[in-house]
């Protein structure tokens, strides 16, 4: 479904990404996991076609950069990108109309309700908190029902309600088949569903590994995470 | 305090420190400080010539009371609406914190703005030849112009904040600001037009008389500006003392305004504060600065939805949608009709087919600089236009559509009202408004090309300095093009369609420039800012 393959992005001298493959299958959920500035967000930005890379990503089989990929994937950023004025209901009409998207209407109240926001559709961009904000661009990211979803620090300014109401979505779209791939450095809030990891240190993957493999050695995220970054600092 | 010196001169060391890492602007200080350097050593020049027939001082001072009048409306509308503020946000969450006191806190944010304000009156220096040669200016009198200027916007600064102390909260006492604000300037005009009546003078020979009138100078803030300059003009020593005890006189109270309370001045100026970091960030992202002010907005059922567009297209109607929303009449802002009174003021008195041409020339100067902010620069800082599964060309002139839509609506009424004041003829009106609206073609079409060849927008320096060139570049062609074909080929009778070559070949260069760009969004990086 994801397939990346030695990607490199350069800020000018700075490589924040380097020469980076990893896979994510249908129905699995990987973590990119890492320390500040370890270059997730840079990895996500690539996948998302926002930023320019050498190397290759692919999407459900097509480059990340086509149309067709772009109707698959769904990008959820850091911080909400929102119109100041457009109401709620329209940045979900917006999205709806720039993907062409038919029969939306049902899913976007069900993605509002989902996250409390029905009783906000009127509300401007400019007038929801940043908690707000993020729930919308949460439900704008899953309204065209992509096959790939990337989520850049879901969970950070989440109320109690949306961080689990987005939990468990996010499982319920791993039962449907969706490859999904989520960059967080908060381990706590994504330990309970994910089937893959991936850790990141200044802009390398330095592990990669299985949920059952690690669960066979009896190691856990928290352990592994440590042993591998602050292992990989004491070498330097 | 020691913290406070130390905080002042570190941020100034880091500030000259960090150009290192910056080169294009070094080179721009140091471009600008060469030419400052030049100018003072113009300056010193001793000159053995005796020249005589100088202009007229009181064009200074009508200059400097029309920037005053200006300021003085802006500086206590923002006052009125969110304050003023020394600090930035970083002030805020550190040192409001702090165990410091709050009086050498004001007195930090004071010495730092005073810094700020006077680092930005040196544009004054680059002046000095003009002043020299055209008003016979010394050293004194134009580093009084400077102290003018600068004590001009720092006492303006105050004096918003000093408003918003006195009227946040309470709607008589705005409405008082206002009122008064409003018989000032309104009895400035009457006061101008008794004296037109009186001396039955030209409308600039009547402006002229009024700032030079010695009640002028005792009029707040803007006349003791033009009184401290024509002080030191005049070597009135009592006009300079006057003007300055009025400044002084005025900062004290409004300090005293702001610490009489227990010095309670941090909930003031927070607000402020925060409104001015978030516009810095608007600023950034090439959004609209003014959109941060949170108003809650009752959007009515009639008007709640985009309801059209499919792909690529929704960008038009969205931006349609929100272009109604922030403002009152559609692509019609506060600028367009102030522009709108400029041209038919000057079209009324120029009367002159070859003059109205002057009016279209600075029309399309001033869209140079406002076109660049279009929609189009909003939507690269947002990561849905790449996102969205469209053809990057698609989706580039479906969010260019509403910046042409503006040049459009500008020219309707710029050269609609140039019509009605009979600055020109009918048809010639049509014309230079197509001409208007096919420069706004190609400035939008620089848009993309900056965006495509640098990867981002220029800055205000870059527009002055290089965006320039290279819109001499691609609009001397149709200049020229103009110009030949006026003269050698256009009978007389069909001279109203003068521009016509220009616009025919400005629309060329718009296309051009947008087919040469058309995989911009596919080639861009999203970064959520411009600059």
């Amino acid at each position: 479904m994801l397939m990346i393959s030695n990607v490199t992005k350069k800020y000018g001298k700075v490589t924040a990404n380097d020469k980076i493959s990893l896979f994510v299958d249908a129905g699995e959920i990987s973590l990119l996991l890492g320390p500040n500035g370890a270059g997730k967000s840079t990895l996500i930005k690539c996948i998302a076609g926002l930023l320019k890379f050498t190397g290759t990503i692919e999407i459900c089989g097509n480059n990340n950069k086509s149309l067709r990929a772009k109707r698959d994937m769904g990008y959820i950023p850091e911080v909400p990108a929102l119109y100041d004025m457009l109401t709620v209901w329209e940045h979900m009409e917006f999205i709806a109309r720039a993907y062409s998207l038919s029969d939306w209407k049902e899913r976007a109240e069900y993605l509002l309700q989902r996250f409390e926001m029905d009783d906000k559709k009127k509300k401007l961009g400019s007038e929801l908190s940043k908690g707000m904000q993020q729930k919308l661009s949460i439900c704008l990211g899953f309204l065209p029902d992509p096959k790939v979803i990337l989520f850049d620090e879901p969970l950070v300014g989440l109320d109690p309600h949306a961080i689990k109401e987005l939990k468990n979505m996010i499982v319920e779209q791993r039962q449907e088949g969706k490859a999904i791939l989520i960059s967080t450095h908060i381990l706590d809030s994504v330990d309970e569903f994910w089937n893959s990891v991936n850790i990141m240190m200044d802009g390398k993957i330095v592990a990669s590994k299985k949920r059952k493999d690690m669960e066979e050695a009896g190691e856990d995220l928290e352990q592994l995470f440590f042993r591998i970054t602050e292992g990989a600092k004491g070498e330097k | 305090m020691r913290a406070l010196t130390y905080l002042l001169f570190t941020q100034a060391k880091n500030r000259i420190l960090n150009l290192r890492k910056k080169p294009a602007m070094l080179v721009l200080y140091c471009f600008i400080f060469f030419v400052i350097i030049i100018s003072v050593l113009y300056l010193l020049q001793a000159s053995n010539d005796i020249k005589t027939g100088y202009a007229d001082n009181r064009i200074i001072y009508l200059i400097i009371g029309g920037i005053g009048l200006m300021y003085l409306y802006l500086y206590v509308y923002t006052g009125l609406l969110t304050g003023s503020t020394f600090f930035n946000m970083a002030d805020v969450n550190l040192l409001f914190v702090a165990p410091i006191s709050p009086v050498k806190i004001l007195i930090y944010g004071l010495f730092s703005t005073i810094g700020k304000t006077l680092l930005a009156s040196v544009f004054i220096f680059y002046q000095i030849p003009n002043l020299k040669n055209a008003f016979g200016y010394g050293a004194k009198e134009i580093l009084a112009l400077f102290f003018a200027y600068s004590l001009l916007v720092f006492i303006n600064h105050i004096l918003s904040i000093g408003i918003y102390v006195f009227s946040n909260g309470n709607q008589n006492r705005k409405s008082m600001v206002w009122s008064i604000l409003y018989v000032f300037i309104g009895g400035i005009f009457l006061a101008a037009f008794l004296i037109y009546k009186k001396e039955q003078a030209g409308i600039l020979e009547t402006l002229y008389s009024m700032v030079d009138n010695k009640w002028f100078g005792y009029l707040p803030v803007v006349g003791w500006t033009v009184m401290l300059f024509k002080g030191v003009v005049t070597a009135s020593a009592v006009d300079v003392i006057i003007s300055l005890g009025m400044f002084i006189a005025v900062s004290v109270l409004c300090i005293l305004m702001l610490t009489g309370r227990e010095a309670d001045y941090y909930e003031d100026v927070l607000y402020s504060t925060e409104i001015t970091f978030q516009n810095k960030l608007n600023a950034k992202e090439g959004r609209n600065t003014s959109s941060n002010i949170k108003r809650h907005k009752d959007i009515k059922n009639e008007e709640h939805g985009i309801n059209k567009g499919k792909g690529a297209s929704v960008f038009i109607y969205k931006h349609l949608l929100e272009i109604k929303r922030s403002s009152r009449i559609l692509f019609i802002d506060g600028l367009s009709i102030f522009t709108a009174v400029g041209v038919g003021i000057a079209g009324y008195f120029l009367k002159d087919a070859m003059k109205a041409y002057i009016i279209l020339a600075v029309l399309i100067y001033f869209q140079y600089f406002i076109t660049i902010f279009g929609k189009l620069k909003y939507e690269l800082t947002k990561p849905y236009i790449y996102m969205i599964p469209e053809s990057s060309f698609k989706k580039l002139l479906a969010a260019s559509v509403s910046s042409f839509l503006k040049p459009c609506a500008d020219a309707v009424i710029f050269f609609g009202v140039l019509a009605i004041v009979k600055g020109a003829g009918i048809l010639q009106c049509l014309f230079m408004a197509l001409t208007y609206i096919a420069s706004g073609a190609v400035f939008i079409g620089l848009t993309v090309v900056y965006q495509r060849l640098f990867g981002a927008q220029p800055n205000l320096f870059a527009k002055i300095f290089i965006g320039f060139l290279l819109t001499i570049l691609v609009i001397t062609p149709g200049i020229v093009a103009s110009v030949l074909i006026t003269i050698y080929l256009l009978p007389e009778n069909l001279y109203f369609m003068a521009t016509l070559p220009y616009t025919l070949i400005c629309l060329i260069m718009a296309f051009i420039m947008f087919f040469l760009c058309r995989n911009l969004i596919d080639k861009t990086e999203y970064s959520g800012r411009l600059f």
